[in-house]
């Protein structure tokens, strides 16, 4: 993942940038790694590992939301 | 497609992977083969929404590489994370007020990897009007089971991704007060609202709150629904649990319930579903009998499941790639 991509996905974490992707599953992953990080904000290394596993796990429904990303 | 018993025979004798949705009394009857059911006798098809206990929802699943049929109960259910396909789709059927059901709607959020690995699926039901038990189906085996999900887990090819994703017509009113819940929540008595606690039932009728709405959370711009299912006693009981650190309101009024669907629909851009599932809810609220709401045709459940389990809501799978 570009350095670029995963710097705006730590501020998405961070509730510093707004995105709502159109699939469903990584909007509830983001809602739940936030609920995480806001209870123990040590645990955000391993919430952008998830985050970045679950983009990585599925390529093509992840094209779309890397690309939006980008371009926050 | 909504057909008759024999052209479903014929499906399951030529071996073909199937999930029907019928009554129970079509679904008992059914030879054993690749498949898996559910009972409802409602249904939205190509023609609109119909209750019927003479035909049979089927959807052939023609794009698995793979394919294994699976029951769990209370204490197992979980282990769908660890034995669906790695690039797969787990297709569940629960009955309605099973504890089964219950669990998976409590514990889902909660479960780890399970947003990892595509899940829908939907709670089965009966007629309303007449009663009875919702069942699921192992069709390999015939087995009807009143407190089991049954599941079908469907391998795709290399290249190819499930997505799994919902219409809601519901959004909020940011203005409006948030209320929340303790945790896991299926009979509230209390709640918070605004921070301060009240009687949920109270805070309802003060209010003159259309319980018909449901209430949403918004979970990053996807909002998800859990639907009141009666008020008594100073009890409001719901169709799906509420949960704690969850900022909920009330669904913004709507009397427009097919123009909601039709303009959510038309929201979604060009879809190509190859399962959908609407609620029971929506069908009766939205007078959806004899309306279609194509592309999205299939059983009308009594709750559907996306991931966790969903209220109110129109859930449906796309094949990417």
């Amino acid at each position: 993942m570009e350095a670029d991509v995963q710097e705006k996905l730590e501020k998405i974490l961070k509730g510093e940038l707004k995105y709502t992707s159109s699939n469903l599953a990584f909007n509830m992953l983001i809602t739940k790694q936030k609920k995480m990080i806001k209870a123990d904000p040590g645990s955000k290394e391993a919430c952008m590992k998830e985050l970045e596993s679950f983009l990585a796990k599925y390529p093509v429904v992840a094209k779309v939301d890397l690309a939006n990303i980008a371009m926050l | 497609m909504l057909i008759t018993y024999e052209e479903t025979v014929k499906m399951i004798n030529e071996g073909k992977v199937l999930h029907i949705a019928a009554d129970d009394s079509l679904l008992s009857k059914l030879p054993r083969g690749k498949w898996i059911g559910g009972t409802t006798p409602y249904f939205i098809s190509e023609e609109g929404g119909v209750q019927t206990g003479d035909r049979l929802f089927v959807t052939e699943i023609d794009y698995a590489s793979d394919v294994r049929i699976a029951n769990y109960g209370k204490y197992n259910i979980f282990q769908i994370v660890e034995e669906c396909y790695d690039n797969g789709l787990t297709l569940l059927i629960m009955p309605y007020g099973s504890d089964t059901a219950i669990r998976y709607s409590k514990e889902a959020p909660e479960v780890e990897e399970l947003l990892m690995h595509p899940v829908a699926g939907w709670i089965s039901g009966f007629d309303l009007e007449k009663g009875g038990e919702a069942k699921v189906y192992d069709g390999t085996t015939g087995e009807a089971f009143t407190n089991r999900a049954v599941v079908m887990y469907i391998e795709l090819p290399e290249g190819k991704n499930a997505a799994v994703n919902m219409i809601n017509i519901f959004t909020d009113n940011k203005s409006d007060p948030v209320i929340k819940f303790h945790d896991k929540e299926l009979e509230v008595r209390t709640c918070k609202v605004d921070g301060v606690e009240m009687n949920f039932q109270e805070y309802i009728e003060k209010n003159g709150i259309d319980t018909r709405m449901p209430l949403v959370a918004d979970y990053n711009g996807a909002y998800i629904n859990t639907s009141i299912k009666g008020v008594e006693n100073g009890v409001v009981s719901l169709y799906a649990p509420v949960f704690r650190n969850i900022e909920y309101r009330f669904a913004v009024y709507t009397d427009d319930y097919v123009g909601k669907f039709r303009e959510s629909i038309a929201e979604a851009g060009t879809r190509y579903p190859v399962f959908s599932c609407n609620c029971i809810l929506n069908y009766l609220y939205g007078e959806l009998s004899g309306k279609d709401i194509l592309p999205y045709t299939g059983p009308v459940t009594f709750g559907e499941v996306a991931y966790q389990l969903l209220n109110q809501t129109l859930v449906y799978i796309e094949i990417l790639g």
